[in-house]
């Protein structure tokens, strides 16, 4: 059988994995490392760990909306600058 | 109404519908740079008095959101950083990459258990705001706001690779503190060799 894309491995796999995590790497690229991770036992708990880690910063993003107050204030200190418009809904 | 004024009234009217509406984007992106929700709205005044100081400036089209992370981002340095030496640490994408295989292979299962059994949340959101620049900027673009490397080379002005270099740090440094954080918290005593427990 012929394989359609490089041999990943886990040399490689763990080097790629951030980018592989981020989505930062070719198509094809990704779907091998998958493909790797997918069956191998030694490198699934190193992305399982990466992966929770990103999951978790990334529920730090805060959820709340601008305050009305920063809005007025906003609004305000663009029309001291000549601003005509609005901020403020 | 003068032609200058009825430009004027125009391009506000442009700056209403272009970039006043990312006004809570740029404030969720500050509050995560800053940690402080005084200082994310000094710094979301500051950046929309400089944006439309600037609107002249700004390419129709483009993309109006990250132009304005690229502004809250330098006024964030002025305010936060000021006076303070910055972290350059530049480190050569193999290199970094080296060290994080080298900490993630050194690190026995029971760091892995033990980080997967602490509230990851409030530990993270405090080192996000003891993790230094310019490694914050970088964790927070790409893994906060989710943006890609090469947007985030655009809003930091750096090429990607610096981009990568200075994200696999931050989380490196990231992961460091937290393993403090876990060691502090009497879940486990650190261990710096690697050695198994």
């Amino acid at each position: 059988m012929t394989e359609r894309t490089p041999r990943v491995d886990c040399v490689s796999a763990l080097k790629e994995l951030w980018d592989f995590l981020d989505g930062e790497l070719t198509p094809d690229r990704l779907e091998a490392i998958r493909q790797h991770i997918d069956i191998c036992s030694s490198c699934f708990p190193h992305y399982d760990f990466e992966k929770t880690f990103l999951e978790a910063i990334a529920a730090t993003r805060p959820g709340c909306s601008a305050p009305d107050r920063l809005k007025a204030r906003v609004e305000a200190a663009l029309r001291e600058a000549g601003y005509s418009g609005r901020c403020a809904r | 109404m003068t032609e200058l004024e009825n430009d004027r009234t125009e391009a506000d009217a442009r700056f209403e519908q272009e970039a006043v509406p990312w006004l809570d984007d740029v404030y969720r992106f500050a509050l995560s740079l800053t940690r402080n929700e005084a200082e994310a709205e000094d710094v979301v005044q500051e950046t929309f008095l400089r944006a439309y100081r600037s609107w002249h400036t700004y390419q129709p089209g483009s993309d109006a959101r990250r132009w304005l992370f690229t502004i809250a981002r330098n006024v964030f340095l002025r305010v936060r950083e000021r006076g303070r030496r910055q972290v350059e640490l530049e480190d050569g994408d193999v290199e970094t990459l080296a060290a994080v295989r080298e900490q993630a292979e050194s690190r026995s299962e029971s760091v892995d258990a033990l980080l997967a059994r602490i509230d990851l949340g409030p530990a993270i959101g405090d080192a996000l705001g003891r993790l230094q620049e310019p490694f914050r900027s970088a964790v927070v673009l790409v893994d906060v706001e989710d943006q890609s490397y090469e947007a985030a080379a655009e809003i930091l002005g750096v090429p990607i690779g610096t981009v990568r270099s200075r994200l696999f740090r931050g989380r490196r440094l990231l992961q460091q503190m937290l393993l403090a954080y876990a060691s502090d918290a009497g879940f486990a005593a650190p261990s710096p060799s690697g050695d198994p427990a």
